[in-house]
């Protein structure tokens, strides 16, 4: 079976790419000098002996005196062991941070995602199998418009007309303010307002069967959900009508015609199975755009994710934890790519038996 | 009627960005029952375009400004016609896709059941996501499901006694077909005869694993559901509305009945001489070869007992030895087959070998029509005749090409579409065209050179 | 004989080309909106007066508040006759009665400006490394797609991000840090390309003949590569401008007193919930728009170049 080697050799492929990406944010990390790279431990409040103690500490530590290339391998040392830096803005690990936050992030994503392809692909293959008509002009002309679109101006005009013209859905962070007090007489809920086990409001209610916080939180995921999911629905339409719309000129399926397959069979059954395949591709190229877009919308709704937390961050000059988002981030990125790229060999006979 | 399929006077434009192509300008051609008709041309003479017609296939752009196809009585084009009287120069492609769709929808219970279709590109015929064993299943499934329970219960049916008797009938009757079909319906045991005579018309295989093959199809186990659900399918003589629109026990019986379909191709495709059927069925187009694939193809094409099958190029795509195979397996075909074959080809050495008549086209007419051997011996039109001194032969005789080249379909030559290529050409030829003129008992010839003076 | 036809033939393409892209009413939509854009960039640039500009290069003229006192804490006010886009308020303590239209004309020309810089130099850069890569092929090439592999591996937005927090928060810095992120994808594009170029076959003939290396690339392949590639310059213009906006947008640049449209609509940010959506709207829309107009006008380009869609 090829597909065992097929994903060997992406595994194998994604060694060096990770091993470039740490060489990345170790260059990103040390290009202001020895001095911004202290910045990512230590407390910009931390002065004098203490701080001249901890600043000794560390250049022994990483070798700060060493040349670079020895650096690097304390420095992926620390990292390997989880010691990212501390966050500036409330001191605690930039590991345990992104434990908090990313949950909010993956579950954003994931929704988002799934939403568009559950919208994306009857529209896309509606679209293209009544060409030109006035289903499919419409549907043409939003995805161009939405696709147009910057993610903060989606973001943005959902938030005014929804949360703040209509008032019809929260639009500011993970919960109602009013609610927060009560959360903390929780047993799920710590004190730095982090819920368990998941530290998704949302699923940790359901969990615990607190069905009025369940809903509450539900409610506040719907329009960065809704958001993301309309910046992502216009790619993917597009290439889903696209390359139905090559597939439909393919032999194959005049071939289908030809035996008499009914049409929408043809074109749900033996078309769509074919254009779903560089759609999934590109949805792939896509990813990268989600979780910058997760990031803008996020500091628009006041969604505590890490996208959210990455751009306080970045804001307030914390250094380390703009890095180890760029680091994570990364991470994250690249094993999503994998799991897609596996998905693909998956659906694709050519790869799975060559 | 003696003719399986008739064409009267075909006119097909393709309305394209550089301009409006006469594709098919008054065609005429009778297919006889069982016959094999060879259609031979340059390629744009619009031999193609003409398979397509028929079985409805032609894109958007394509108007029929004129004629018929006439099969089983109904003339097929009476939808695109009429639009095109009431239309005349406006014409939409997006109007005439509503049309086409019609039709399609029409031709539903036609095509892959009457009339099928070979395409010309074995590579690219086959969807590359479905098994090839799904796509020959699917053909038999999407029109007649019915018969791939009646196998299913015959088989289940079908006692162990029984196929000792079944097999003595066999060994001394004189027509397999007819003995098998008698004492199936003696036994009531509809279904099991194409089972039977696949497996005992078998030239590869010694009689005693024939007999032992045929044995076993006897008293098949079946599970309560699948014995339902057959039966139900097989005495409604359809797929039942209760069946099929329930989500999941659709699924269901799609994939009971689907399992009989691919049964049903390893035995067709074992007749077709694939070797490891079973295996075959599993594997994607992209792991067969080009001649694997043309063969998958034509399995398609004959797995419902059409009247017409058309084959376009079918040897054009793969190389020579594939192409013999082709052809034999084409021969062989035709006697077991009840069908009539349209065997479309550049390849005029191709159409010498299988076909009964072969017609020659031109320009988007037919331009003679006669017996084989009657063709090769006595070419009547001019170009037939260059056609033929174009083959080279084992004698090494020089080969002449034809001067001149294929006319622009845009803008035909007035008269007689050949005139400026033709060396016989004289006034007459310049300005009318040539209606087809009968000659001899069993041929018709398109040139004035042969009017009755 | 021969080469009259020949010399008829590649006018006849060049026709049919305009007139593929001209039946296209929608590209041609596109190029009309985008030239407007154009046209606004150049007269503001060069002639600001004329269409009533003052102070092109900042959002709040100096020493505003001291001209102007009547307008320090005015609040917004909604599109008007005087104000076809409305007016918006800069900062605390807010310098008010600053409208929105001239604003945006301020505007267009930096982006543009700063898109076109960045394309440019990114496509530049990342086509030749691409092309030479490919070209040489082994080691080199393995080594290029490790490289940009890595720079596809974080999401764009959060690597301009730390770029720019490692730059430097100024509009250049963001713009080198566009590059950088740019850059790959023309590498990668330009590297299929040859690719695919380089099989052909006249490539061998000319190798037969004796030309040299460097001759063949130049000859051969950037014939080839240079169109598609200028069809990918001219979508990405559009691309860019909403990535520079949205980066704007969340505040990478501290204090923006450049006029650019996120900018303009970060300046709205706080605004806009209190009821004056303009601030916010209307620079988001103009992005908008213009990207429209560049992909409208893409795909008309694609469709002259692409052999299929020409019939």
């Amino acid at each position: 079976m090829k597909l065992w080697v097929y994903v060997l050799r992406r595994l194998i492929l994604l060694v060096p790419t990770l091993i470039g990406l740490t060489l990345l944010v170790f260059a990103l990390e040390h290009a202001g000098g020895p001095s911004v790279f202290l910045a990512l431990y230590i407390n910009p409040h931390l002065t004098g002996s203490a701080r001249q103690q901890l600043v000794d500490q560390l250049t022994a530590r990483f070798h700060l005196n060493d040349p670079i290339y020895v650096q690097y391998f304390y420095w992926l040392g620390a990292i390997l062991q989880g010691d990212w830096g501390t966050s500036a803005q409330n001191g605690q690990a930039v590991t345990t941070n992104f434990v908090w936050f990313m949950p909010n992030t993956i579950m954003l994503t994931v929704v988002a995602s799934l939403l568009t392809w559950v919208i994306s692909i009857p529209i896309g293959v509606y679209s293209a199998t009544r060409r030109d008509s006035v289903l499919d002009q419409g549907v043409r002309v939003a995805t161009f418009t939405l696709y147009s679109m910057p993610i903060f101006l989606i973001g943005f005009a959902l938030f005014l007309t929804f949360g703040t013209s209509w008032h019809l859905l929260p639009a500011q962070g993970n919960i109602d303010d009013n609610l927060l007090p009560t959360l903390s007489s929780k047993s799920w809920f710590d004190s730095n307002a982090v819920s368990y086990p998941t530290h998704i409001y949302l699923i940790d209610a359901l969990l615990h069967g607190d069905v009025p916080i369940a809903w509450n939180a539900f409610l506040h995921v719907i329009l960065p959900a809704v958001a993301l999911t309309l910046a992502l629905l216009a790619g993917i339409i597009r290439i889903l009508r696209v390359s139905m719309l090559e597939v439909l000129d393919q032999d194959y399926i005049r071939l289908a015609r030809a035996k008499g397959v009914p049409e929408r069979t043809v074109n749900n059954f033996h078309a769509k199975k074919n254009a779903l395949l560089p759609t999934v591709t590109t949805f792939g190229y896509l990813v990268s755009g989600l979780f910058g877009g997760a990031v803008v919308i996020e500091e628009i709704f006041g969604f505590k994710g890490i996208g959210w937390w990455t751009t306080m961050a970045f804001l307030n000059s914390d250094i380390a934890v703009v890095m180890g988002s760029t680091l994570v981030f990364g991470i994250v990125l690249v094993l999503t790519t994998l799991i897609l790229d596996i998905l693909y060999g998956f659906l694709d006979p050519r790869i799975r038996y060559e | 009627m003696a003719d399986a399929l008739v064409i009267r006077d075909l006119h097909v434009q393709f309305h394209t960005r550089r301009g409006v192509y006469k594709a098919l300008n008054g065609v005429n051609l009778r297919l006889r029952r069982g016959e094999v008709l060879g259609i031979a041309g340059e390629s744009g003479c619009g031999k193609t375009t003409m398979g397509l017609a028929v079985m409805a296939l032609l894109p958007r752009n394509a108007s029929f400004p004129q004629g018929q196809i006439i099969f089983d009585n109904k003339d097929l084009m009476n939808l695109p016609r009429e639009y095109w009287e009431r239309v005349g120069d406006r014409f939409n492609p997006k109007q005439n896709e509503r049309i086409l769709r019609r039709v399609s929808k029409a031709m539903g219970r036609i095509r892959g059941v009457r009339i099928s279709m070979v395409f010309q590109e074995p590579m690219t015929s086959l969807n590359p996501v479905l098994s090839v064993g799904f796509q020959i299943a699917e053909a038999i499934y999407v029109h007649d499901p019915a018969s791939l329970a009646h196998r299913v219960l015959a088989r289940t049916r079908a006692t162990a006694s029984q196929m000792p008797e079944l097999l003595a009938i066999l060994g001394t009757a004189r027509d397999d077909e007819a003995a098998v079909k008698e004492f199936a319906a003696k036994h009531d045991l509809l279904g099991i005869e194409d089972q039977v005579l696949s497996v005992w018309r078998r030239d590869d295989v010694h009689i005693s694993r024939k007999e032992k093959a045929i044995r076993l199809l006897a008293g098949q186990q079946i599970r309560p559901v699948e014995r339902n659900i057959v039966e139900t399918v097989a005495r409604a003589g359809s797929i039942p509305p209760r069946f099929s629109r329930v989500p999941v026990l659709s699924r269901v019986v799609r994939r009971v009945l689907l399992k009989e379909g691919y049964r049903k191709a390893r035995e067709l495709l074992t007749s077709l001489g694939i070797p490891h059927a079973e295996r075959v069925l599993k594997m994607y187009p992209h792991e067969l070869s080009g001649g694997m694939r043309q063969r998958v193809v034509i399995a398609i094409a004959l797995v419902n007992n059409p009247e017409v099958i058309i084959m376009d190029e079918p040897t054009s795509a793969v190389d020579v030895t594939v192409q013999a195979q082709i052809l034999e397996l084409v021969k062989r075909i035709r006697t077991s087959v009840s069908a009539a074959f349209l065997v479309i080809s550049h390849d005029l050495a191709v159409l010498a070998e299988v076909s009964d008549r072969i017609a020659i086209m031109y320009a988007g007419r037919i331009v003679e029509v006669a017996p084989t051997d009657k063709i090769l011996r006595n070419p009547l039109h001019p170009y037939t005749q260059l056609l033929i001194s174009a083959i080279p032969t084992l004698e090494g005789k020089p080969v002449e090409g034809i001067k001149g080249e294929v006319p622009d379909m845009r803008a035909l030559p007035a008269g007689c579409a050949f005139h400026p290529r033709c060396p016989f050409a004289f006034e007459k030829c310049l300005e009318i065209i040539p209606i087809d003129l009968p000659h001899d008992r069993d041929q018709l010839v398109a040139c004035w050179l042969y009017e009755a003076k | 004989m021969e080469t009259i036809k020949e010399e008829k033939g590649r006018f006849d393409e060049w026709k049919l080309s305009a007139r593929v892209f001209f039946a296209n009413r929608t590209a041609v939509a596109g190029l009309v909106i985008f030239l407007l854009f154009v046209g606004d960039a150049i007269i503001v640039e060069v002639a600001p007066g004329l269409v009533g500009v003052q102070y092109p290069d900042s959002v709040v003229p100096p020493l505003f508040s001291i001209t102007h006192p009547e307008c320090v804490n005015q609040a917004p006010e909604p599109p008007s006759f005087a104000h076809p886009f409305g007016t918006t308020e800069y900062g605390v303590p807010g310098e008010g009665c600053l409208d929105v239209l001239q604003l945006v004309m301020k505007a267009i020309r930096i982006d543009l400006a700063i898109s076109l810089f960045v394309v440019l130099v990114g496509a530049a850069v990342g086509t030749v490394i691409g092309v030479v890569s490919a070209y040489i092929g082994r080691l080199l090439d393995e080594a290029m797609m490790r490289i940009t592999d890595v720079f596809f591996s974080v999401p764009f937005l959060i690597l301009a991000l730390a770029l720019s927090f490692v730059l430097g928060r100024t509009v250049l810095n963001m713009a080198w840090a566009l590059i950088i992120i740019w850059w790959p994808l023309y590498a990668r594009y330009g590297r299929s390309l040859t690719l695919s170029t380089k099989e052909a076959t006249y490539i061998e003939a000319a190798k037969a003949a004796g030309s040299g290396r460097l001759k063949i690339m130049f000859k051969h392949i950037f014939p080839n590569v240079v169109p598609p590639v200028l069809v990918q310059i001219s979508l990405d213009v559009g691309t860019v401008v909403g990535i520079f906006a949205t980066l704007a947008f969340i505040g990478v640049i501290p204090n923006a007193l450049v006029p650019e449209l996120g900018a303009l609509a970060n300046i709205g940010l706080n605004l806009a919930p209190l009821g004056y959506w303009w601030t916010v709207i209307v620079p988001g829309g103009t992005i908008t728009l213009f990207s429209l107009a560049v992909n409208l006008m893409g795909d008309g380009l694609r469709d002259v170049i692409d052999p299929r869609r020409r019939s």
